[in-house]
């Protein structure tokens, strides 16, 4: 029986890996990588005390935490191609501009 | 250590490995390769958490259909592949940034060593054992479409919101034109639309002042307002 608290570490390792990709990386894809990362690392958390607690309710949290990392992927790269033709570039530091 | 240990801790540093690959890679689409290998660590875990169909979502989702976007993007762009923008020296909100995030990130480690080794703040509790079909499809979903349905709605809303507010933000001008000229709008009424376009603002300055609704002359811009 693995104890819960490793299932802790590891979550919380992977979110801070994430934050650090998130703050300081400079290419907008490998940001958004990042958040994906941190996103997972939350998922793991709410399945962990889902299991602890014989809850579904975690795991359909986690579900809806699925569907959200979705959307919101698909209007980050969105946003991400649109720059990129006004721009031609993906470093963040580049963009502080909300109009083209 | 039993098998499920072997597994849990060779999945975990499988993920923790990947994941410091994913965010250390210059180019994206390696760095998007080394995101599937993560996804599929963490799905390992959700196995181990017994959430099997969580797991498959987990696969299916992330490291099927938002992978395939991540890299279809990544060969859309043509991006830079050499990380030129991460050598080159960081603004000053980059410094900040620099700054911020290690000591966040750090406040974070120390905050959960000290929370969880101390045990002062933790009361490790026995897991409950659950029923044999914990986290089947079956025992999900009876969940999901019951205590959770008008959450359920909500997310199938917010998920057309962002087909839609995906496509819009993405087309090209060439599409917007095309689509302006459908709906019968001119070349010149899309001009004056246009902030892109200074050649169109150029040319009013010189007709007539327009008045606006406040009886102040307008110096030029859009043509006696929109």
């Amino acid at each position: 029986m693995i104890p819960i608290t490793h299932f802790l570490y590891l979550a919380f390792g992977l979110f801070v890996i994430g934050l650090l990709g998130v703050l300081l990386r400079r290419n907008v894809l490998i940001v958004l990588m990042s958040v994906e990362l941190m996103l997972n690392a939350a998922n793991i958390v709410l399945v962990a005390f889902s299991r602890m607690h014989a809850n579904l309710d975690g795991q359909v949290l986690a579900m809806f935490t699925i569907a959200v990392a979705a959307a919101e992927a698909a209007v980050g790269l969105a946003i991400v191609v649109s720059i990129f033709r006004s721009r031609t570039g993906t470093d963040i530091d580049d963009l502080s501009l909300l109009r083209d | 250590m039993s098998g499920s240990e072997i597994i849990f801790y060779a999945f975990a540093a499988l993920a923790l490995g990947s994941a410091i690959a994913t965010v250390t890679r210059k180019n994206p689409v390696v760095a998007a390769v080394w995101l599937v290998a993560t996804f599929f660590a963490v799905a390992v875990n959700f196995v181990l958490l017994s959430a099997t169909f969580l797991a498959v979502l987990q696969v299916l989702v992330y490291a099927g259909a938002m992978m395939v976007l991540f890299v279809f993007v990544i060969m859309v762009l043509d991006v830079d592949e050499t990380g030129a923008a991460e050598s080159r020296r960081p603004s000053r909100v980059g410094r900040l940034g620099y700054s911020l995030g290690l000591l966040l990130s750090a406040g974070l480690v120390i905050w959960v060593l000290v929370a969880t080794l101390s045990k002062q703040f933790v009361t490790t509790g026995v897991p409950i054992d659950p029923a044999t079909d914990f986290g089947s499809a079956d025992s999900v979903g009876r969940v999901l479409f019951t205590d959770y349905l008008f959450a359920f709605e909500a997310i199938s809303l917010l998920l057309l919101a962002a087909v839609i507010g995906a496509v819009v933000v993405a087309r090209s001008r060439r599409e917007r034109e095309k689509h302006a000229a459908a709906y019968g709008m001119t070349p010149e009424a899309m001009a004056a639309h246009d902030l892109t376009h200074p050649e169109a603002h150029e040319e009013m300055v010189d007709g007539p002042i327009p008045q606006t609704d406040f009886g102040v002359p307008s110096a030029g811009g859009h043509g006696g307002g929109n």
